[in-house]
């Protein structure tokens, strides 16, 4: 099979890779051991395979490695700062936003992408972002209630919500 | 090895032309066999198994939004995020087209979808077409013997055979709508979700005159014939008259005559008819509210 160069950021760092000419940059990034980057619906419906191209989010199913040439590209896996997690990770968690946890990395990647152009984003903003991510637990409200606490610098002012732990107090 | 790892294994060469002269030569010299690609959101889910060269057209410099003269043109490599974002664009018809583009899927779908592509995968669907056919738009087709503009109409209803297999959509071109003043627009869309293609979608554009008659109108309807399709009977039985309720009853009947919708998975042909008359009529009545909110 002929194969071709990719010089390419990922999680900030520099890479050269090779790759087949026709590959997509979710089956290159899953062989690179991205594993955060879930194989899902593969037609660009489900988004859990979302990654940020050049700080926007994309479904990494339906691009071709080969365009990745000279990107910048953020998974799930270079969000948290070694092991600090990310504020939106962290609220992920308190809200309890997690359940079988396929879908949470592209919510988290599109929230991430979202904060950094709306710091301070309104509920219909949050659920624009995350529409483009099915959860097939079914939890919509807690992932929307999780961005809404991370891009609020005190927690429960955005959503009069509180976190699960807290009403267990 | 799963399905898509698979896919495009034929592929054996992955090219990306600074420009459109050596996009054309490339898509010549692939004999039928090379893809133009930009956003990938049809060509992936398509996954033709048969192709062997891959052209990526979103460095040849067709990424633009721009004034030129009487008209508005946009690079055929233009993301429906880069329409929704627009200055030119929103204050094109009271933002038609960012509205149209922001109802393209999700967020990240938008950020690579295309123009181009949403016009030259040819859906009946496709939401980007409606708008553009009520505004009247054309499109700039390039192939060796040069560059050609053609109607959007008359390109969308060959966009599915091999027509063009050997040109590439490079530029549509948006007219400024007549007067500009006191035309009002609307974009009506019906998906089972936010994100969901549409079962039904329509566009329309309207002008009154100082006594309340339409002076000119059009409409045009999605995913309810084999491409989408402007409604010009419809249009031509309301100019000169009052936009009252029988005549929106009367233009709502006319729509969902002219059209010539299947049955599939999404929905049946009877409901798509339906669903015609009752986003037309929601169409003309947004356009003809007070002023203040034509869009």
């Amino acid at each position: 099979m002929k194969t071709m160069e990719l010089h390419l950021t990922v999680n900030g760092k520099s890479l050269n890779w090779s790759i087949a000419p026709g590959e997509l940059l979710l089956d290159l990034l899953r062989r690179q051991g991205y594993f955060g980057v879930k194989r899902g619906c593969e037609k660009g419906e489900c988004g859990a395979c979302a990654v940020l191209l050049d700080g926007k989010p994309i479904n990494s199913c339906l691009m071709f490695a080969a365009q990745a040439e000279g990107r910048e590209i953020l998974t799930i896996e270079g969000v948290a700062d070694g092991d600090k997690l990310d504020p939106l990770q962290e609220a992920f968690l308190d809200y309890g936003a997690v359940q079988c946890g396929f879908c949470t990395s592209g919510m988290v990647i599109s929230a991430k992408a979202l904060l950094l152009r709306r710091p301070d984003p309104s509920e219909e903003e949050v659920r624009e972002a995350l529409a483009g991510h099915l959860c097939r637990c079914t939890g919509y409200t807690k992932p929307v209630e999780a961005v809404l606490a991370a891009a609020s610098k005190k927690k429960n002012r955005a959503r009069r919500v509180k976190p699960v732990a807290e009403v267990a107090r | 090895m799963t399905a898509s790892q698979i896919m495009f294994d034929k592929v054996e060469a992955f090219y990306r032309p600074a420009n459109v002269r050596a996009a054309l030569r490339l898509l010549q010299s692939g004999k039928g066999q090379a893809r133009v690609v930009a956003g990938g959101t049809d060509v992936v889910v398509e996954g033709d198994e048969s192709v062997r060269f891959l052209i990526d057209i979103t460095h040849a410099g067709l990424s633009y939004i721009r004034r030129r003269g009487t008209a508005c043109v946009i690079g055929a490599t233009t993301t429906m995020a880069e329409l929704e974002a627009s200055d030119v664009i929103q204050a094109l018809a009271g933002g038609l087209l960012s509205r149209a583009a922001r109802s393209c899927g999700s967020v990240p779908i938008r950020n690579m979808a295309t123009l181009g592509g949403n016009m030259a995968n040819g859906s009946p669907a496709a939401d980007m077409a409606t708008p553009l056919l009520v505004l009247d738009a054309a499109v700039v087709m390039v192939d060796v013997r040069g560059r050609r503009k053609l109607p959007l109409a008359e390109y969308l209803a060959g966009a599915r055979t091999s027509r063009y297999a050997r040109s590439l959509l490079v530029e549509v071109v948006v007219p400024d709508p007549p007067d500009g003043k006191g035309c009002r627009w609307s974009f009506q869309k019906l998906g089972r979700t936010a994100v969901d293609i549409s079962l039904v979608n329509v566009a329309a554009g309207l002008q009154l005159d100082s006594r309340g008659r339409v002076k000119w109108a059009r409409i045009a309807l999605g995913s309810v014939a084999p491409a989408p399709m402007r409604a010009s009977g419809a249009e031509q039985r309301m100019t000169g008259r009052i936009l009252d309720h029988s005549l929106l009853a009367e233009i709502g009947a006319e729509v969902a005559r002219e059209v010539s919708p299947i049955s599939d998975a999404r929905a049946s042909a009877e409901y798509r008819r339906e669903i015609c008359s009752v986003l037309t009529r929601r169409a003309l009545e947004e356009c003809s509210a007070p002023a203040g909110c034509s869009l």
